[in-house]
């Protein structure tokens, strides 16, 4: 069937192959093009500001995107997130300082290594369930951050570590005009990786766990092996997202890779949209854009009228915080399905318009 | 073998875990009733500490009252946040509602700060003496107070589950929303009555470690502290809490031990209630005092 | 003609017209919310009074600098997003008045990449080898920091304990413990703090871990207590330490400890109350609130900046915070007149004086040398008591004026500048 640039009135699709397509028009290809099209160009006219906040966006979605697999297609909540990003950071850069590799293969390996970590904290999975697993994933992070401080040949040990700029044949990508290429590449592939990870039949058994495990264990899918799979996933984003962090930053320490930082990548889902893809890249733009955004307004505060009626001063920075928070509360409160669902309604009502109610 | 100091640690531990089952009571009581993990609570310590330190330093008020009036305070802090935040969002996923906590507590936090200063702060002096030597342990009076208040709620809550009628309603709700409101019982206002008295019970945890440590922004991080005492406990039992919180604080105290005295591998007492939490609920998936959900088809 | 000579006076005029109102542009981290905000502070209000009092008195050789104060939440992504923001634009930044340990390590290497001096609220001894030739710390020549570093202030402080144990006429070796976070901060000064108490002939037990936050710590206490511990190390930094003091108040032991910068101060000690008399720390300027050294009166004038009635009692991280700031413009002033506000030529102004005190702040600032091999700016360590009496509720000031809380100076050290030491 020819791609439409339309979306038709009814449902005319008759292979499975046309029901799990990523583009469902043409249209919806070209405008993806054209955005890669033009984040390609942004290193030509962004500032080292704006590129530096896309890169994050990057390394955070990358792993953010592990976390959505774990918690929004199965249905396992972790809170030990953060340490899978820091085990990544600490072997993308024990395996380029130590064993000489290059970070061009050092960067995909990590990703491996974490996995391997990430499969055996998942095996917990196989008896526990909810928030019981929460907490042994919780357990998963003040066991791997006790052993960043403590395992010195590996991460430095407390006094951190060095990772080496990425480089291809001698280029190195050491500014961020440049880093902002490998993060969109591996953003790109990651994403493309998980839409059809999602669409293949290991993909489809993730969603049956976690949409009624039971049924799901009765058409012969194993239970075990999928949960700890999806945590060896979850992981190797994780990983993935963690060395490009590293060899950003060119320094790995244990410190930054707390509790706080769980936390703020389930942010990133649940604002994103649990079990939505590109969701969770706007949850992570949210979340990193969201304390900037308050910075700019408490920036165009200070020192105006109302600064100096209400004697502000130095408070601005817990104004600030409490923004950051009330807008979270807020935006959930108004819209508890996250972001990809809000970005639906908003394409239905223009795909109605103006005839939409 | 040096069993003097293991008593002392042993004692210190069943005292520092009774304060860690006291929050971790309050932690079950939100999650029995709503489900809801509270990220929050920590913040409720916070606040509750805060306001009494704020009562009995603005206003010279006697520490009773002052700890009266911010129970006061909290039961209606407690119903409020309910009514405005939580409420709306009943029906909503579960997810979404933890995560909503999540932003309260990023908010609570900065307005701590705001109001009350970024410096940590003494209280007054409460207690006449401030220690008292308990087998060769010397203990700080406002521990044993702690320990008091803390058998008494539990004692008190252990009546009211069992006998009061919002008790019965609260368990009742906990046990299925859809049954519980087709008897009659308002599940909004039992979700008001477990947010209200989970904060006032976190102040009393709040108001303690305040006085024993200054009261200051980090005291929050108790919340994130008694996560495994409330899961070794089994989520959804109160006095599950309470034995996790003490099995917890004497796992701390026992490491330490050993830490000290043999091994020298430092940490171990942050480290070792977690290795155990793992092993236990390999063993007990439920904890120790949770209830099993059976699945039917 | 005509109109191409409009045209290219236009536009001179516009090029020159940034340039005529031209300001310094400086980037300022700042922690008043975060983690470490109960010391972040006093510590940048004393960088943002000193910057503003410059710019009031004329600004660096007559060109003011905008200060851009952020306060980043002690959050290492925002610490690197704000970076980039400062030096990525038209406007790059001269210099960068840092924070923590994290963001300052984070930092290094853009800040070496970017030819930026840094000055830092981060004291760890990794950050003071500017050439990486002591081989135990990668290179750092962009990284500054007012003060002994954190291993440097711990050896001094050992130097005193031994002193001290001999004075006390006490028999035996005596027995020294690091107690502390398991994190980077703590960890800093710990190796080179073991190595030189054995040095100095202390026992050395093994080190003590409580975390970086208030908890019960009575444990770690009985722990220390049974060890016989004489002499620990207290490497966290003021809500923590406060805990543990009064932990071990309470179990009653016999440690004389030894706080760190960062680890205790006036607010430390009135909330810690009777638990924190008789700790000793290290201070970084040769005065604090109440002396009377010429350079406090400045310091007051610069106080003023921020507050007209001059009632608010300052604590010790505001004087290092006026202190790291003025060696920043006076650095800055010497690179404009000798070619250029360049990130290399301003380094070069932080080599020009030795034994450098700023203008009009003798008596506070510590006299100060950094080298271009050598950027432990500061040898000498300056030990304070914490003295308190009596109940410690009620406003500081009040408390420091009727001398509740008290801060004697106890000894000043001098450590010799050894290579050896540098870089751990």
């Amino acid at each position: 069937m020819a791609t439409q640039s339309l979306n038709p009135a009814g449902d005319f699709r008759t292979t499975y192959a046309a029901d799990t397509t990523i583009f469902p028009t043409a249209g919806s290809r070209y405008a993806v093009l054209a955005g890669l099209a033009i984040l390609c160009l942004a290193p030509l006219w962004l500032e080292r500001y704006w590129l530096s906040l896309l890169i994050q966006i990057g390394y955070f979605g990358v792993a953010a995107l592990g976390l959505n697999i774990l918690v929004g297609f199965t249905g396992q909540i972790s809170i030990g997130h953060a340490a899978f990003f820091g085990f990544g950071a600490f072997a993308s850069a024990w395996l380029s300082n130590n064993l000489g590799l290059p970070v061009f293969f050092a960067v995909p390996l990590a990703g491996v290594v974490t996995t391997a970590v990430g499969l055996v904290f998942g095996l917990p999975a196989a008896r526990l369930k909810g928030l019981y697993l929460a907490i042994a994933t919780l357990a998963a992070q003040y066991i791997l951050q006790d052993f960043f401080a403590r395992a010195n040949w590996f991460t430095g040990g407390v006094a951190g570590t060095a990772a080496e700029p990425f480089s291809i044949l001698g280029f190195a990508f050491d500014t961020d005009q440049r880093y902002f290429y490998v993060v969109l590449a591996y953003v790109v592939a990651t994403y493309v990786l998980a839409t059809n990870l999602m669409r293949s039949r290991d993909g489809r058994a993730l969603v049956a766990v976690r949409d009624h495990y039971l049924s799901a264990e009765m058409m012969g899918i194993n239970l075990t092996r999928y949960r700890t799979l999806s945590f060896g996933l979850s992981a190797f984003f994780a990983g993935i997202g963690g060395a490009l962090y590293a060899h950003y930053l060119q320094f790995v320490s244990v410190e930054g890779f707390g509790i706080l930082l769980s936390i703020q990548f389930l942010g990133m889902i649940i604002i994103g949209g649990l079990g939505s893809i590109m969701g969770t890249l706007m949850g992570t733009a949210f979340m990193v854009l969201i304390p900037e955004a308050m910075g700019w307004l408490t920036d165009a505060v200070r020192g105006s009228g109302l600064d100096r009626a209400l004697s502000l001063k130095d408070n601005l920075s817990f104004l600030r915080e409490m923004a950051i928070g009330l807008v979270i509360v807020l935006f959930l409160m108004f819209e508890p399905d996250g972001l990809a669902h809000r970005w639906r309604q908003v394409k239905a009502y223009w795909k109605l318009y103006p005839f939409s109610h | 073998m040096n069993t003097h100091l293991l008593l002392q640690l042993v004692v210190n531990g069943l005292i520092v875990g009774a304060l860690y089952g006291v929050v971790a009571m309050s932690f079950v009581l939100i999650y029995k009733a709503s489900q809801v993990v509270n990220f929050a609570q920590g913040e409720f310590l916070l606040i509750g500490a805060w306001v009494c330190w704020w009562l009995l330093t603005t206003y010279q008020l006697p520490f009773l009252v002052g700890m009266l009036v911010t129970f006061a305070f909290m039961l209606v802090f407690g119903i409020a946040l309910q009514i405005v935040v939580l409420r709306p969002l009943i029906g909503e996923p579960i997810i979404s509602v933890i995560m909503v906590t999540i932003g309260l507590s990023i908010f609570f936090q900065a307005l701590c700060k705001w109001l009350f200063g970024v410096f940590a702060q003494p209280f007054p002096p409460i207690f006449a003496t401030q220690q008292v030597s308990f087998l060769g342990l010397e203990i700080q009076t406002v521990y044993l107070m702690s320990l008091g208040i803390s058998v008494a709620m539990m004692a008190a809550f252990g009546w009211f589950f069992r006998y009061s009628k919002h008790g019965l309603a609260m368990r009742a709700t906990a046990f299925n929303q859809q049954v519980a409101q087709s008897l009659g019982i308002s599940v909004r206002n039992v979700f008001a009555l477990a947010w209200a008295i989970s904060a006032v019970v976190s102040s009393v945890a709040g108001i303690v470690v305040g006085i024993v440590n200054g009261v200051s922004s980090a005291l929050s991080l108790y919340g994130i502290k008694v996560f495994p005492a409330v899961i070794l406990g089994g989520l959804d039992s109160v006095v599950g809490a309470v034995i996790g919180g003490l099995v917890i604080g004497l796992l701390e105290n026992l490491a330490q031990y050993v830490d000290g005295q043999y091994l020298h591998w430092g940490n171990l007492y942050e480290i070792v209630p977690f290795y155990v939490l793992v092993v236990i609920l390999m063993i007990k998936p439920y904890g120790l005092f949770g209830t099993r959900d059976i699945e039917r088809v | 003609m005509i109109r191409t000579a409009t045209l290219t006076s236009a536009l001179a005029l516009a090029l020159a017209l940034p340039a005529g109102a031209a300001e310094i542009p400086i980037g300022h981290l700042a922690d008043q919310s975060g983690a470490t905000s109960d010391v972040g502070v006093p510590y940048a209000q004393g960088v943002a009074d000193a910057l503003a009092w410059v710019n009031r008195k004329g600004g660096v050789k007559g060109e003011r600098m905008a200060v851009e104060s952020v306060d980043y939440g002690y959050q290492v992504p925002r610490a690197v997003a704000l970076y980039k923001k400062w030096t990525g634009g038209r406007d790059k930044v001269a210099a960068i008045q840092g924070w923590g340990t994290a963001d300052t390590e984070a930092l290094s290497a853009f800040v070496t990449k970017d030819e930026i001096p840094y000055v830092s609220g981060s004291y760890a001894a990794q950050v003071s080898d500017p050439t990486g030739a002591s081989g135990k710390a990668k290179a750092a020549p962009y990284n500054f920091f007012y003060g002994p570093t954190y291993s440097d202030a711990l050896r001094g402080m050992l130097i005193w304990a031994a002193e001290d144990w001999k004075a006390k006429g006490r028999p035996g070796k005596p027995k020294f413990v690091h107690m502390g976070g398991n994190h980077p901060y703590p960890n800093s000064p710990k190796e080179a703090g073991e190595a030189m108490a054995r040095e100095l002939g202390f026992d050395v037990l093994p080190a003590i871990v409580f975390a970086l936050a208030p908890g019960d710590y009575t444990s770690q206490c009985l722990t220390a207590k049974n060890a016989g511990a004489n002499y620990a190390y207290l490497g966290n930094t003021g809500g923590s330490n406060i805990s543990l003091l009064k932990s071990c108040k309470a179990v009653g032991t016999d440690i004389q400890f030894m706080g760190n910068v960062w680890g205790m101060d006036e607010n430390a000690a009135k909330a810690a109350g009777e638990a924190a008399n008789g700790v000793v720390f290290p201070v970084r300027t040769a005065a604090v609130t109440g002396g009377t050294a010429p350079g406090l009166t400045t310091a007051a004038e610069i106080s003023k900046e921020s507050d007209a009635a001059g009632t608010v009692y300052r604590p010790v991280h505001y004087y290092a915070g006026i202190c790291a700031a003025l060696y920043m413009t006076e650095a800055l002033a010497w690179a404009k007149d000798n070619g250029g506000l360049a990130g290399p030529t301003v380094r070069k102004g932080f080599y020009q004086k030795k034994g450098w005190v700023p203008a009009r702040m003798e008596g506070v600032c510590v006299p100060s040398t950094w080298t271009e091999s050598d950027h432990r700016g500061m040898m000498e360590v300056h030990i304070y008591r914490a003295k308190v009496s009596g109940p410690t509720d009620g406003a500081l000031a009040d408390l420091m004026k009727a001398g509740t809380i008290k801060l004697e100076p106890v000894k000043t050290v001098e450590l010799p500048r050894k290579p050896e030491w540098q870089g751990w």
